[in-house]
């Protein structure tokens, strides 16, 4: 390997670098600084609108970064791999701007430096995620990811419930990460290759013992469900969710399940695919039948998330379980394996950001004024503040999947797919989850327009630049719920991941 | 000696269960955390075992990088224990119920 | 003006007026209320230009507008009217304006919400009767239903949270189960067509060329999702929730207009796109229908609470409207489409005569009232004409329809036998007892309430909305021809539609 090549390979991760010098920029300034931390928020948007920019040049990108003799490359830049960096870049400028505002973070100021250097942690460890095409770099950025979210789970060390939640999410993360390694070393061992490529064209050309296969597939998509919450393994989500600071919850709840959901699709497609059709559909290595294992695991997930989900009274928990719902509904796309599945995933995805990322900014902004997450103390939230309250439904119907917000769109996509691959038994019982979904989010939108308020407890001002944010959020869910083939010109185009 | 891959694998196999029953009967926090460690060892001695087998030193290298992983991982959890330790002067996860599991 | 475009106006007078209402000062409720009148009146007279530029003779869709929208699902803004969907659109703008004139006392907390709500209600419903793209239909069918959740809502009676969750639930669940039934149609279209594509006009030659265990589901999915909004029997538990807790506008626009969303639904996608399926499962539904008719008559016979009276009667009232669609007879058919127009305006006189006195009183209970002959007696006569218009009082508007009706299932060899006719017929007979037993409750004997000796009777501007109602309901009782030949042609299409198939091909 050259020098040459090596400049060529970090020409392809720009974005990668941009976060990186703005990590140790972030380390120094706190360090030199001292009590002035004011300027550490503006230099994390610096470095991700650096990011940013960098990604949007990926889109044209198709290749592979650090090869060498012995491996086929370590690093993937292509247009799939550029939307979800893209994602992820969206929701942390969000999330940055959050924690300017939040409460929460505003009381612990003297550990600032900690707080943004671990988002960054945690935003390089998603970029390698969602770009990576060897196991090894796989299991680091994901533990990366984990141990940054570990320290931000429980950053307000003071508050019980945050250390607690840390300490869930820890062990939770401890244990399947380590069945994900195990699972590695046994696909490394029947193999002999850590790259995904060279796995790929492994499977196919030579036989495999069948069942220690399947069980290091099985395993190591442990790890990978517990990123993105999928049952069984969403036991942490609601307790990290409902314990971690809102800014980090919103996080997780976006960024990492992006990071998560891509490193999925790109370890399902490039490692067990065979060929892809003239109509879209993936004709998989039929080692592991995952189409049966992604419809049972989404049809669990969702059943699971929506009903846990109508018992919560604290707003944080109950998006926790709608998350994991939306979790299963992704899957869906999933299990149908196909382009157009995928596209429905990239479109849902897009639209479950937005939304989220709304609906936690408005819990966040209610509980700096009253201190409280519980649904019911949203009571006659919607006359007293109505530009919250408005919001809030907004962001509600849209999650709900109704027309005419984007979440609508998302769904709409999700069951042509589903219904174009013949499953409409699965579109079926989806529908039916998205009722006892309708049930939860009319809860919250009773409490805030019809029922009373109690007291006045809401007398407070939303201040312009918080007002802007939350048009921000809100205006492309009714937008692109009405207009929408911009979104699915980008699904499209970001489809492309490298070789298939 | 010739020692069989047999054994290698039998042995981190049992070290892996080991690991797994560990986590779900241990109460006592920072057992759990070693119970984690052991898991990941297990699959360290995999990796070992294949690399010296097969002759790649890829998973060797891997190795390294899981090391790493564990040590920092010790690091952030017994932080964290410490963090709730102060709080609630407990380590026992069956105490640790606030928030629902 | 283009006239192609004016169904465009139409469709967006009120939401412009809703989003300008928004600029108001809150305090300004006078002001308000006159700019939301005002914008429902125009609605109503460019639905009037409409009409009179209406060709009746023509049995196609008329004033089509399409413009490209999705372009990669191949959907697009498609509106265009036939004589079905312009006697529903006159009904909706004429209704909504009175309505919210109705409401003009009632409603005096958050004004400016309501008839924001309001405005944006007649959007949606008028968007159900002139879409001609399945994707456009189930926007607006959905997008009614978050409006009329806080109408029914925020300004409703005790129980409102209740109610307005049930509805919401209800609509919801029959709603996504369509969605799942339009997206396969649209799949299916790939098969006949070549591409994705949920433009009805398309999707006329698609549907019939399913295999026939296809058109049952898809039908079947159709059907139930309108079910539950008309609603049939046994999906009706709903409705008296809803009507109950409902304010008296909310009664008025979801008797008027909403349920005639779900047989309207029938008529323009369930029957000429799965016609097999539909004479299939036509029997069926018809002894459904039956059901409705005499089970609602029954359980209107008991109850104690007028406004829940009323709603029970509107499960009998749509049962008849079902019976006739499903009889696919021309005369049925015809009667069908009268009764829907019927409907609206005599039990949307009901609810509004019952509001009246809700508003005096505060109570609804029949055993409260007694002897109001005396302090009220032109709401006496009022609540007579429509309670008679109701019943179906040859030379009102109540007798056409139900005549039609049953004249169409008796000659239907569809259904072939009488039962149906005589069933149904019985349900004539009690809705006059139950109608008239609880006239005589309230209105005559002695007055049992103090209270109740000093009502005011109805005023100038209760007088006048009622008369606007009578007005049509003697029109149609006494000349239904005028009505009756707009919708004529777009029955018999729809007739041919269901019973010459296009030849069948196999779907992929």
């Amino acid at each position: 390997m050259n020098v040459d090549y090596l400049v060529n390979s970090l020409y392809l991760i720009k974005p990668e670098l941009a976060i990186a010098s703005a990590l140790v920029l972030l380390v120094l300034i706190d360090l030199i600084m001292g009590n002035n931390k004011k300027f550490l928020p503006y230099v994390a948007i610096a470095g991700l609108i650096a990011a940013a920019y960098f990604i949007i040049g990926q889109f044209g990108m198709n290749s592979l970064a650090f090869v060498s003799k012995s491996n086929k490359g370590m690093i993937i830049a292509d247009p799939f791999g550029a939307f979800f960096k893209g994602i992820v870049v969206f929701a942390s400028l969000f999330v940055v701007y959050f924690s300017i505002k939040s409460d929460e973070i505003k009381a612990s100021f003297e550990r600032h430096g900690e707080y943004y250097t671990l988002i960054f942690g945690m935003i390089l460890g998603m970029f390698f995620m969602i770009s990576a095409s060897d196991l090894i770099l796989i299991y680091i950025s994901l533990e990366l990811v984990s141990f940054s979210s570990y320290v931000l789970a429980g950053f307000t060390k003071t508050a019980l419930r945050n250390s607690e939640a840390a300490l869930k999410y820890v062990i939770y993360g401890g244990v399947s990460s380590g069945i994900m390694l195990f699972g590695i070393s046994i696909l490394y061992g029947i193999t002999g290759s850590t790259n995904l490529y060279e796995i790929n064209s492994l499977i196919q050309s030579s036989s495999i013992p069948n069942l220690t296969f399947i069980l290091s597939g099985i395993l190591i998509f442990v790890g990978i469900g517990y990123k993105i919450s999928a049952a069984p393994f969403h036991f942490w989500t609601p307790d990290v969710y409902e314990g971690a600071p809102i800014t980090i919850t919103a996080f997780l709840s976006v960024a990492s399940k992006a990071a998560g959901f891509a490193l999925l699709i790109r370890f399902i497609k490039i490692t067990f695919i065979k060929s892809v059709d003239s109509a879209g559909y993936w004709q998989l290595v039929d080692l592991i039948d995952w189409k049966t294992f992604f419809i049972f695991l989404s049809i669990i997930t969702m059943t699971l998330g929506n009903f846990a989900a109508l018992w919560q009274d604290n707003l944080k928990r109950m998006l926790a379980y709608s998350s994991i719902a939306h979790a299963g509904y992704l899957l869906l796309g999933m299990a149908v394996l196909s382009n157009q599945g995928m596209i429905a995933i990239i479109i849902y995805f897009a639209v479950y950001a937005i939304t989220n990322l709304g609906a936690f900014f408005v819990v966040m902004l209610i509980a700096n004024k009253i201190g409280s997450e519980n649904i019911d103390d949203y009571k006659g939230l919607g006359y007293s503040q109505p530009f919250l309250g408005v919001s809030l439904a907004i962001f509600l119907i849209s999650l709900t999947g109704l027309p005419p917000t984007a979440g609508f769109i998302g769904k709409l996509y999700l069951f042509i797919a589903l219904v174009d691959a013949k499953m409409i038994t699965l579109a079926v019982i989806a529908l039916l989850n998205s009722v006892v979904a309708l049930y939860y989010y009319i809860r919250v939108l009773k409490n805030l327009f019809l029922s009373r308020p109690a007291n006045g407890t809401f007398e407070f001002k939303v201040s312009f630049s918080n007002g802007l944010v939350l048009v921000l959020l809100a205006a492309p869910i009714i937008i692109l719920g009405i207009y929408f083939t911009p979104l699915v010109d980008l699904a499209k185009n970001s489809m492309q991941i490298l070789g298939f | 000696m010739h020692v069989p891959i047999e054994y290698f694998l039998v042995l981190s196999a049992f070290m892996f269960i080991t690991g797994v029953a560990g986590v779900l009967t241990r109460r006592n926090a920072i057992v759990i955390f070693m119970s984690v460690e052991l898991m990941l060892n297990s699959a360290n001695l995999t990796l070992v075992t294949f690399s010296s087998y097969i002759g790649n030193p890829v998973g060797q290298l891997f190795v390294f990088f899981v090391m790493t992983v564990a040590a920092a991982e010790a690091a952030v959890g017994l932080a964290i224990i410490i963090a709730l330790f102060r709080n609630k002067q407990t380590m026992n996860v069956d105490e640790i119920n606030i928030l629902k599991w | 003006m283009e006239t192609n475009q004016l169904l465009s106006y139409i469709l967006f007078t009120p939401l412009l007026g809703a989003l300008l209402l928004l600029v108001f000062q809150r305090e300004n409720e006078n002001e308000i209320r006159i700019f939301g009148l005002s914008i429902s009146v125009i609605t109503f007279g460019l639905t009037l230009m409409v009409l009179s530029k209406f060709d009746s003779i023509n049995p196609g869709f008329q004033f089509v507008h399409k413009v490209p929208w999705i372009t990669n699902l191949n959907i697009s803004y498609h509106v265009g009217i036939d004589g079905l969907s312009l006697l529903l659109l006159l009904l909706t703008t004429f209704i909504t304006p009175l309505t919210l004139l109705s409401s003009w006392k009632a409603i005096n907390k958050k004004v400016k919400e309501f008839t924001f709500f309001m405005l944006l209600l007649e959007v949606g419903m008028i968007g159900v009767f002139v879409s001609l793209d399945l994707f456009l239909f189930y926007v607006f069918w959905e997008a009614m239903l978050i409006p009329m959740y806080f109408i029914i809502g925020i300004w409703g009676g005790e129980r409102r949270i209740y109610a307005s969750v049930k509805f919401f639930l209800f609509t919801m669940t029959g709603s996504l189960i369509m969605l799942v039934a339009i997206i396969w149609l649209g799949v299916s279209a790939g098969g006949v067509v070549g591409h994705f594509t949920t433009d009805l006009v398309e999707l006329y030659s698609v549907g019939p060329a399913l295999a026939k265990n296809f058109q049952n589901w898809l039908f079947l999915a159709f059907a139930l999702s309108f079910a539950i909004k008309i609603p049939l029997f046994p999906l009706h538990t709903w409705l008296p929730d809803a009507h109950v807790e409902a304010p008296t506008a909310g009664s008025i626009i979801l008797a008027a207009v909403l349920l005639k969303m779900g047989t309207y639904g029938l008529i323009r996608f369930c029957l000429p796109l799965f016609p097999e399926a539909a004479i299939t499962f036509a029997p069926f539904l018809s002894v459904l229908a039956v059901i409705g008719i005499i089970y609602g008559a029954l359980v209107a016979m008991v109850q104690k609470d007028m406004k829940k009276l009323v709603a029970y009667s509107s499960v009998s009232h749509l049962g008849f409207v079902v019976l006739g669609i499903f009889a696919m007879t021309q005369e049925s058919m015809q009667g069908a489409i009268i009764q829907m127009v019927n409907h609206g305006l005599s039990t949307g006189a009901l609810f509004f005569l019952v509001g009246v006195i809700y508003e005096r009183s505060h109570t609804r209970e029949i055993s409260d009232y007694g002897g109001l002959a005396k302090i009220v007696p032109v709401y006496s006569a009022a609540l007579l004409i429509a309670s008679l218009s109701s019943i179906g009082l040859p030379g009102l508007n109540g007798f056409i329809g139900e005549f039609l009706i049953l004249l169409g299932a008796f000659k239907s060899p569809l259904l072939n036998t009488w039962g149906f006719t005589v069933f149904a017929a019985t349900g004539v007979i009690f809705s006059a007892v139950y109608l008239l037993w609880m006239y005589q409750r309230v209105i005559f004997g002695v007055v049992k309430n103090p209270k109740m000796e000093h009502l005011p009777d109805m005023n100038k501007r209760e007088i006048f909305i009622f008369a606007s109602l009578l007005i049509f309901i003697v029109w149609i009782g006494v000349y239904p021809n005028t009505f009756l030949k707009i919708s004529d042609r777009s029955t018999a299409r729809v007739l041919i539609q269901v019973n010459t198939p296009v030849p069948r091909e196999i779907p992929k």
